[in-house]
């Protein structure tokens, strides 16, 4: 179900703070985070974000039409390599 | 024969049921359709007039999107999630369910056929 509109957007606010710091100064800096249940907000269009999934900071340059998403989404935390091929049963 | 927002003709059905058979319209916005062109659902399509066939074609025209328009649309929401890389996008990409389920089992719909694996014993009784 969607979140109710007057609640507004979920967001951690220590990341609005550090937006506006990696903002006005030094630019092209990944911004590291934990909040992976934070929306993503206009103001952050441009910046990167290192946004953890437990394991590393993955590098996340929000663009425009990720606008309403969460940081989440782009880290993904399960890494699935395929299935190895049983050399075993080959054999027989 | 009538033909209602490009290719679809349906026949000798009730108006209600035939206006079904186009792609996005359901038994609910047939039903509004023909109480908005001001017909009863038990007529059939072969009894309506040609003037009433272009008012449900009016209808459709100007508040629904139907046929091509909506599965391209569908088709642009999807692909923007694919290209978003997040991961319902991922998730869209390897043909896996998007929104939580399982796939320890199930998730045929998705995956399609079940593949045999090679060198799987078969339980037997």
């Amino acid at each position: 179900m969607a979140r109710s509109v007057w609640k507004g957007p979920f967001i951690d606010g220590y990341l609005l703070k550090k937006a506006d710091k990696s903002r006005s100064s030094g630019r092209n800096e990944v911004i590291k985070m934990w909040s992976r249940r934070s929306t993503i907000l206009p103001q952050f269009v441009g910046l990167t974000f290192g946004v953890y999934n437990g394991h590393k900071f993955i590098p996340v340059l929000v663009t425009e039409n990720m606008v309403g998403h969460k940081f989440g989404e782009f880290s993904p935390t399960r890494t699935f390599h395929g299935h190895a091929v049983d050399k075993k049963a080959k054999r027989k | 024969m009538a033909r209602i927002a490009g290719v679809n003709i349906p026949t000798n059905k009730r108006v209600l049921i035939a206006l079904t058979y186009i792609h996005g319209i359901g038994r609910a916005k047939a039903r509004d359709i023909v109480t908005k062109v001001g017909i009863t659902e038990e007529r059939r399509v072969n009894q309506l007039s040609d003037d009433e066939v272009l008012r449900i074609r009016e209808v459709i025209d100007r508040e629904y999107q139907v046929e091509g328009d909506l599965r391209r649309g569908v088709a642009m929401n999807i692909k923007r999630l694919m290209d978003l890389g997040c991961y319902r996008g991922l998730r869209h990409r390897r043909g896996l369910p998007v929104r939580g389920q399982r796939t320890h089992t199930n998730a045929r719909t998705r995956k399609g056929p079940a593949k045999a694996i090679a060198g799987k014993k078969k339980v037997t009784k």
